[in-house]
């Protein structure tokens, strides 16, 4: 019964990590998912400068592993005179793997928008900005939701990669416990369990949304 | 019922307009004027270019050559237009859609205030009050809270409608009004156009609908292959067409 004593003593170390695995979820979306959409918007943009920039953005961010990205925020970073802390480092190193892959998310949410509509907008006068704030980007979030919340569960779990970086979430914490006591089956089990605990019911929670969305249309 | 002075201002005029996609000519040097207070009905067959042409009125569709007049405010062809001008011409103009195009995710009542506000830069319960206004007016007040898919079709094209008039504009349009509705849904939609068109709104209506082409426009327009074939009073082109072109494609619709 050793696993499950073990499970009882560490469960209040693994839970603070777990607490600092959600912050820097939320802290990475909250940069991520608004950068996504300026990325989308000038990815679609008239001018050929701002399209080709972003698409530059958004192919690096894309074929670049967040690992690598992260090591570079916090490793590379100070070699270039910029010291970051672990968290700082880790949030925007997600949060820009994030934008790239949101962008593209949320590209098809604006696309799917139909053209009628927005000739309609045109056709009443409104100006380019008001059309897009309106008309498009509200309809074109609510398309993109589900795969928005789908992707949010994956970087929850990207947040595991942080710990090779040195920050105390859950990954880390159950890594370093398992390191002391060689519980590492039992700690790691655990560890995965808790992640699970909370994906699990976040997908449900995508599905019941996106089935919602689709009922309203 | 027009004083004389106005029978005779010009509201819409299109001169030599030209309009391309790659090699393929749409509107082959098309000139057209339309008076105040006019209702042009646009027939032909499909491919004739009225969509096009009509589209091209409000600039929707930017042409290759030629000069649009609408009110007064006029822009070239093959010139930079501003979106200035864009937006001064297109004030005086409103739009009614083949599949309405009204905002899904809005009410009913905030697809009429939104473009009034933000166009027009009226406050909202002035905004709010021509919007109930005008729905009232077309028999949906009772909609007002609703969302556009709750709506029937023809409930959506009258709500397009009021959409467009709440922006008091000069000159409509109509881009084939009733042909998504149901024949019997489509004479909702026409009891409001022609009571428009009894109010003196100048109205151009590309339609199928022969029948309203017949009993409210003062003109009607024969478009086939870019170009307009005949026009005149409506009596005379269908009783009397002038062109082997335009019976041929009267006979096909009238025998349908």
């Amino acid at each position: 019964m050793t696993f499950f004593n073990d499970w009882v003593d560490y469960f209040p170390d693994l839970l603070g990590g777990l607490g600092v695995s959600l912050q820097l979820t939320l802290v990475t979306l909250l940069i991520g998912l608004p950068a996504g959409l300026v990325l989308a918007l000038a990815a679609g943009s008239k001018k050929r400068v701002v399209r080709v920039v972003a698409i530059g953005v958004i192919e690096v961010g894309r074929g670049t592993p967040a690992l690598v990205v992260l090591q570079l925020f916090y490793f590379g970073l100070p070699t270039a005179g910029m010291t970051l802390t672990s968290f700082v480092a880790a949030s925007l190193a997600l949060a820009f793997t994030t934008a790239a892959y949101t962008s593209e998310i949320l590209r098809g949410g604006l696309q799917a928008v139909p053209s009628g509509e927005v000739e309609a907008a045109h056709a009443l006068g409104m100006a380019r900005g008001d059309i897009l704030r309106f008309v498009v980007i509200p309809q074109g979030i609510r398309i993109a939701i589900p795969p928005l919340m789908g992707f949010a569960i994956m970087v929850f779990q990207a947040t595991s990669l942080a710990y090779t970086i040195a920050m105390p979430e859950l990954m880390s914490q159950a890594y370093s416990i398992g390191s002391i006591t060689f519980r590492y089956l039992s700690i790691l089990t655990l560890a995965g369990l808790m992640y699970a605990l909370i994906t699990i019911p976040a997908s449900s929670l995508s599905n019941f949304v996106e089935y919602r969305l689709a009922r309203h249309r | 019922m027009h004083e004389d002075t106005e029978q005779d201002r010009i509201a819409i005029s299109l001169e030599s307009v030209v309009k391309k996609y790659g090699d393929h000519t749409v509107i082959n040097d098309v000139s057209l004027s339309v008076r105040e207070g006019e209702v042009i009905a646009i027939i032909g067959p499909s491919g004739a270019g009225k969509s096009t042409l009509l589209r091209c009125i409000n600039l929707l569709e930017v042409p290759d050559r030629g000069r649009i007049t609408v009110e007064g405010n006029h822009v070239d062809a093959g010139t930079q237009i501003s979106h200035k001008d864009l937006v001064r011409l297109r004030r005086n103009v409103g739009m009614v859609f083949q599949s309405f195009n009204l905002f899904p995710h809005m009410t009913v009542l905030r697809n009429i205030s939104l473009p009034q506000e933000r166009v027009l830069g009226r406050s909202r319960q002035e905004a709010d009050a021509r919007s109930m206004k005008l729905l009232e007016r077309v028999g949906l007040a009772d909609k007002a809270q609703q969302y556009p898919s709750r709506c029937s079709g023809g409930q959506q094209q009258r709500i397009a409608i009021a959409r467009a008039l709440a922006l008091d504009p000069r000159v409509m349009l109509f881009d084939e009004p009733t042909s998504a509705l149901d024949p019997e849904v489509g004479l909702e939609v026409l009891a409001v156009m022609r009571e428009l068109a009894a109010e003196g709104m100048t109205m151009v209506v590309v339609t199928h609908e022969m029948q309203f082409a017949r009993d409210v426009s003062d003109r009607v327009v024969v478009m086939a292959e870019g170009a307009i074939l005949e026009e005149g009073d409506p009596a005379d082109v269908f009783t009397a067409p002038a062109m082997d072109r335009t019976r041929k494609f009267l006979r096909a619709v009238l025998e349908r």
